[in-house]
């Protein structure tokens, strides 16, 4: 216990903790900002799982910020698919999300497959990218707490501060901005924007582009930071975690950050445990992530419901 | 609503339309993907079109897989009718199978009980599996697709790990159980092919599910809080009972499933990662048939020849088998949206009269 206590509390948790949320972060941003404009993005997992395969072939090939900015696009176009199924075909944007999420399984593999020759398991023999940590070592010289904040600050993916950075402005692009309240209203309330001439259906669309883009990003992070390369399956849940963590953050930006945080944490546990405890299966500890979820679900919709139950008696 | 009233065959008309429709677009995508990345694509193309039909034992192979893709889609057209989006079918299979398998391992598994108790193990399992993020719901308002999906992960890790660690032969470092005993196999119906007990579970299951959800006061009560919760609820149906056992009632069915895979003679055995991903596959039998449980089996024979003709295409040639998820996934967008038939219009004209006045007892359903 002394052991696993001693490891939660040092600066390598810490960092771990911040890798194994980045993605997570990203998807949830996404699903949070589908959410809102009324559109439960059920597609993040696929989502992120083309992206992460895409921004692995084009990383072989070009820098890796061209290979992460393909990534994004790559989940950008699967919103607009989306978008297009289910606001011009008037397809149920819960099937659609399936779709996707199908298409992602097998066709990453089909894809992956012919990217590396036959090789259906993972890009081991494609050399791929990685995205950059950023160095922050000048910290060290700040007196006293320099070198325990290079620990914690430094060796973090661009795209972490990245994450850090969005869940700001997608809180100041919500809250503060006009396209922030259409894109709220419309979730709320789509008659009520509609009446004020907004056009419903286009804000739906881009929101749909944006949480693909999102999840996007999540994807590259995941196949170019936590793991260098493509595996089969690599996203193993997270994107469905996400959608947990959309509805377990209130439906805020900040919320959300706290969520994913939350299952980061949890997450990086599940890194860390097998080797503290091997007496612990190691399925056992894989399945630690997804219990959380279910049961912080489970616990935060019962406190909603409770709000919710004392909001209409004190009406009465 | 008489069974043979014109808008009925209308509309059947008309749903086999759409999905044909909707298949040869896929197909056409499909084509375009095996002449862009294989060596011989008329090969491949034929492989995916014939191959079934090619030997009594590809027969077996695909009528196996219609028994099973009916089942999942039984399962989730329940789920559907009541407008819950509970994709834990997954999880009830390995629950279900779980459960089969430890029945037909134990001292039951020698006694010509084995396969009833079995299957019965397998469908208490499932339906309590299917139960969890149905009460979670009712009671507590958790969303059941993220809840059922996080079960199916938990379902999978367990099973895998009580094969890797207690179930399989000790030593061997194998990841499946050892063969059953044949008491606990299903007998097979043609000897020496795949075709067993299972094709008739699931006509059974196809059967049991239209009577429960059209000749019951349960399935019509099901099929309201489906259509409109809201007026549901007026007229004083609980809908969150009727959500909970609407989700149970499928998990018993996706239990079934996981028994017969795992006591098919496919497997006969348990082994990780057992349901290649069928389960899932579901959800696109559901709604091809429009989650109706007569239309199920026909809509799982013909994409269970597609599934099976996919499967040989990636042994028998370098096209691989993962390729059918674009067919799939159009197949879902394409039947799903409402895109019409070409020439609907033209049709429309010619039917206009007939169709205006049978649509109405159909809107008022």
């Amino acid at each position: 216990m002394i052991e696993l206590l001693m490891t939660v509390f040092s600066a390598t948790f810490f960092v771990t903790v911040i890798r194994t949320t980045t993605p997570l972060l990203f998807a949830t941003l996404g699903g949070l900002i589908s959410d809102l404009s009324g559109a439960l993005n059920v597609a993040l997992e696929g989502m992120m799982l083309i992206s992460a395969l895409t921004a692995v072939i084009v990383s072989v090939y070009a820098p890796w910020y061209v290979a992460v900015l393909s990534g994004i696009c790559a989940g950008a176009m699967l919103g607009a698919i989306m978008a297009f199924f289910h606001l011009r075909m008037k397809a149920d944007i819960i099937l659609v999300g399936f779709a996707v999420n199908i298409l992602a399984t097998g066709g990453t593999v089909f894809a992956l497959s012919q990217a590396t020759g036959g090789d259906k398991g993972t890009s081991i023999n494609l050399q791929s990218k990685a995205v950059p940590a950023v160095n922050l070592s000048f910290l060290d010289a700040i007196p006293l707490i320099g070198p325990t904040l290079r620990s914690l600050l430094s060796g973090h993916s661009i795209l972490s501060w990245l994450a850090l950075f969005m869940v700001f402005a997608v809180w100041y692009f919500l809250y503060r901005t006009p396209y922030g309240l259409w894109l709220r209203g419309v979730g709320e309330y789509p008659a009520a924007p509609e009446a004020a001439g907004i056009n419903v259906t286009k804000v739906r669309a881009w929101s749909l582009v944006a949480s693909g883009a999102f999840a996007g990003i999540g994807g590259a992070q995941l196949a170019m930071f936590n793991y260098i390369g493509f595996t089969r399956d690599m996203t193993a849940g997270r994107g469905f975690i996400a959608l947990g963590a959309v509805l377990l953050g209130a439906r805020h930006p900040v919320g959300a950050m706290l969520a994913a945080l939350l299952f980061g944490i949890f997450e990086a546990l599940a890194v860390v445990m097998p080797n503290l405890f091997n007496w612990i299966p190691g399925e056992m500890i894989q399945t630690i992530p997804f219990v959380v979820t279910v049961l912080a679900l489970i616990l935060f919709s019962y406190r909603a419901q409770r709000a919710r139950q004392m909001r209409t008696l004190t009406k009465i | 609503m008489s069974q043979n009233s014109p808008s009925r065959w209308a509309m059947i008309g008309r749903e086999t339309g759409r999905a044909l429709t909707a298949v040869v677009i896929a197909l056409i995508v499909a084509l375009v993907v095996i002449l862009l990345t294989s060596a011989d694509p008329g090969a491949a193309f034929q492989t995916l079109l014939t191959a079934p039909l090619s030997s009594n034992r590809t027969m077996g192979l695909w009528i196996d897989d219609v028994a099973k893709l009916t089942l999942t889609g039984l399962a989730f057209s329940l789920v559907f009718q009541a407008r819950q989006f509970s994709m834990g079918v997954q999880g009830q299979v390995y629950m279900g199978g779980l459960f089969a398998a430890l029945i037909a391992m134990s001292p039951i598994g020698a006694t010509p009980m084995a396969i009833p108790v079995a299957m019965l193990a397998a469908m208490c399992a499932g339906a309590v599996y299917g139960f969890i993020p149905g009460y979670a719901k009712a009671r507590f308002g958790a969303s059941e697709i993220v809840s059922s999906l996080m079960l199916n992960y938990i379902a999978i890790l367990i099973v895998n790990y009580l094969i890797r660690a207690h179930l399989a032969p000790q030593g061997t470092g194998q990841l499946a159980t050892a063969k059953f005993p044949d008491t606990a196999i299903y007998p097979a119906i043609l000897p020496g092919t795949r075709f067993d007990l299972g094709i008739l579970v699931a006509l059974v299951a196809t059967f049991v599910v239209w009577f429960l959800l059209y000749r019951t006061n349960w399935g019509l009560k099901l099929r309201l809080v489906g259509h409109n919760p809201k007026f549901a609820e007026y007229s004083g149906i609980r809908s969150s009972f009727i959500m909970v056992s609407a989700m149970t009632v499928a998990g018993a069915f996706g239990g079934l499933l996981g028994s017969v895979f795992v006591q098919g003679r496919a497997f006969g055995n348990l082994a990780q990662n057992f349901d290649g991903n069928l389960a899932f596959e579901g959800i696109l039998i559901a709604i091809v048939a429009r989650s109706r449980p007569l239309a199920v089996p026909f809509v799982a024979l013909a994409y269970g020849y597609l599934r099976q003709g996919a499967q040989l295409m990636g042994i028998r040639t370098d096209v691989p088998t993962e390729m059918i998820s674009v067919v799939q996934a159009i197949i879902i967008l394409l039947v799903a949206s409402s895109f019409s038939l070409p020439g609907k219009k033209f049709f429309a004209n010619l039917l206009g009269r007939k169709t205006t006045p049978a649509a109405a007892p159909e809107a008022a359903k």
